[in-house]
């Protein structure tokens, strides 16, 4: 039994491994290559790896819904753009690195120094010993019922904000369209 | 009721051998169906009653020359067919087809993995499935296959949103998104499409879209795109593609089977498997009549029917559902 659960934890910790350098190394990719559509496809092997880290958070509900939700509907309309404009035309990004990058990439640096700063200070050790959970902890009801109790403002201000999204983006598509119906021919 | 992994290992293993035998022969059945429905006789050469055609197919799908354009790029070409085939099989995992029985001195399940999110899991799977089509139709440099990926990407996009509004009304009457509860609900009380007829005509439409059946093939509808995405695939590669859409074909019957139908249960309970298989054929068999009785729809047609029927009727259907289930409790 020590045997299956010694593999088990093997296991768990090569996952982590695996999914945390495929997240940091998709994350190069996203901003290293000129071609815009296998920055996205790296993007999505970003997004993929970040939800196996949800998983092993044992939160199986983020990680589908980030799958499905970020990975599935949000990546296929970038890729549906970039596809339609057909990079390998023109790259924008081609040529070596400017200033710009330079400078991109000290601030992330700084804000990575700053973040790690932040937790180590607001952490008290307790990141060092692992907490249990219960068994419903992550499950569809726990999220559902945190959403309608705890965090009820914060869920109904977001459908409002996707709702106002969603009317603009109509009538941003009505309105371009209406001007080119009134067009008149040449 | 946890079984030791090597069981579900070896499970999966047998499972999705036995899918591929299902998709021969449902390849078989559609050709057969549809030729006596145009009162011809279909495969009839290759064993009795042609039952030797798919393997003839698969033998020379295999020895096919590999043939490719010299533009298209290489690693995502050849990654796509595969992307579609992952996905299309390991949706299947979390279907379950028994009760579950009790082996030597072992449990084993009447399903690979029991999650409790196995019906987000199950969409999740299909919204990464699109990337086969995008990329394979953005990988093979051709017009063709751009648009017909593109036309691709938007249909199931847009029917993915009906497909997962329309079991709504099961989750919240199963109250639960883990498939063998549903199950075990349906067995208890009534199944379910009694109650969720609407939910369940959506989810037929829906799932035909998905699945770029006819008469919603409008991704491949060879009178105007040559055959879509997989226009520059031969051999094999095209056969993945094929490979994936008849899977999905199969899983998402088997999802209708277990949301609407009752999942394993019947009238003689023993025969678990054997009712849950005699359901999915008959699905199957519904989706190929459909396919020979309806013509292809036009483009603006399918999405008008998509955002403007089924979504505002699962919409409803959800809303009424939520309603009826407060009320009675």
């Amino acid at each position: 039994m020590t045997v299956v659960a010694t593999v088990g934890n093997v296991l768990v910790w090569a996952v982590w491994v695996l999914a945390a350098f495929a997240c940091l190394g998709s994350g190069v990719a996203v901003v290293s290559f000129s071609n815009p559509f296998y920055s996205a496809l790296a993007l999505i092997g970003n997004l993929g790896s970040l939800a196996v880290l949800y998983l092993l958070l044992s939160s199986e509900f983020v990680a589908a819904a980030q799958v499905l939700v970020y990975a599935g509907a949000v990546m296929v309309m970038f890729l549906f753009v970039i596809a339609y404009v057909d990079p390998r035309l023109e790259s924008p990004w081609a040529g070596g690195p400017g200033w710009q990058a330079i400078g991109a990439v000290l601030a992330a640096a700084a804000l990575l120094v700053e973040i790690i700063v932040v937790i180590g200070l607001n952490a008290d050790g307790s990141l060092a010993h692992s907490h249990d959970v219960g068994g419903t902890f992550g499950s569809p009801g726990y999220i559902g019922r945190l959403f309608l109790t705890d965090h009820l403002l914060a869920f109904e201000i977001t459908s409002i904000v996707l709702l106002v999204a969603a009317i603009g983006g109509v009538i941003l598509g009505s309105h371009s369209r209406r001007s080119e119906e009134g067009v008149a021919p040449l | 009721m946890t079984e030791p992994w090597w069981i579900s290992l070896i499970k999966a293993g047998v499972i999705v051998n036995l899918i591929m035998v299902a998709f021969a022969y449902t390849t078989w059945l559609e050709r057969k169906l549809l030729a006596r429905m145009q009162n011809r006789y279909g495969p009839n050469r290759a064993g009795p009653y042609g039952l030797l055609q798919p393997f003839a197919d698969l033998i020379k799908l295999v020895r096919k020359e590999s043939f490719f354009p010299v533009a298209a790029q290489h690693p995502l070409y050849i990654a796509a067919p595969i992307v579609s085939m992952f996905t299309a099989l390991a949706a299947f995992a979390v279907i379950p087809f028994g009760a579950g029985w009790q082996i030597w001195h072992y449990h084993v399940n009447g399903e690979i993995a029991n999650v409790s999110i196995a019906l987000i899991l199950i969409f999740a799977l299909g919204s990464v499935g699109v990337y086969g089509a995008i990329i394979g139709g953005w990988a093979s440099h051709s017009k063709y296959s751009l648009l017909g990926a593109m036309r691709t990407c938007a249909q199931l996009v847009s029917y993915e949103v009906s497909l997962a509004l329309s079991v709504l009304g099961v989750v919240l009457m199963g109250q639960s998104l883990n498939l063998v509860d549903i199950v075990n609900k349906q067995g208890a009380t009534i199944w379910f499409f009694i109650p969720q007829l609407a939910g369940l005509l959506v989810f037929v439409f829906a799932m035909i879209a998905e699945t770029s059946r006819p008469p919603f093939d409008l991704p491949e509808a060879d009178t105007e795109l040559v055959a879509g995405y997989h226009t520059e695939y031969g051999g094999m590669r095209w056969g993945l593609f094929q490979t994936a859409e008849y899977v999905n074909m199969i899983t998402l019957s088997g999802l209708a089977v277990t949301l609407f139908f009752g999942g394993w249960h019947g009238p003689y309970a023993p025969l678990g498997p054997i009712w849950f298989l005699l359901k999915v054929f008959a699905f199957v068999s519904v989706f190929i009549w459909i396919r020979a009785s309806v013509p292809r729809l036009r483009y603006d047609q399918l999405m008008r029917f998509g955002w403007k029927v089924l979504l505002p009727v699962a919409t409803i259907n959800a809303v009424i559902t939520a309603l009826l289930v407060v009320w009675v409790s």
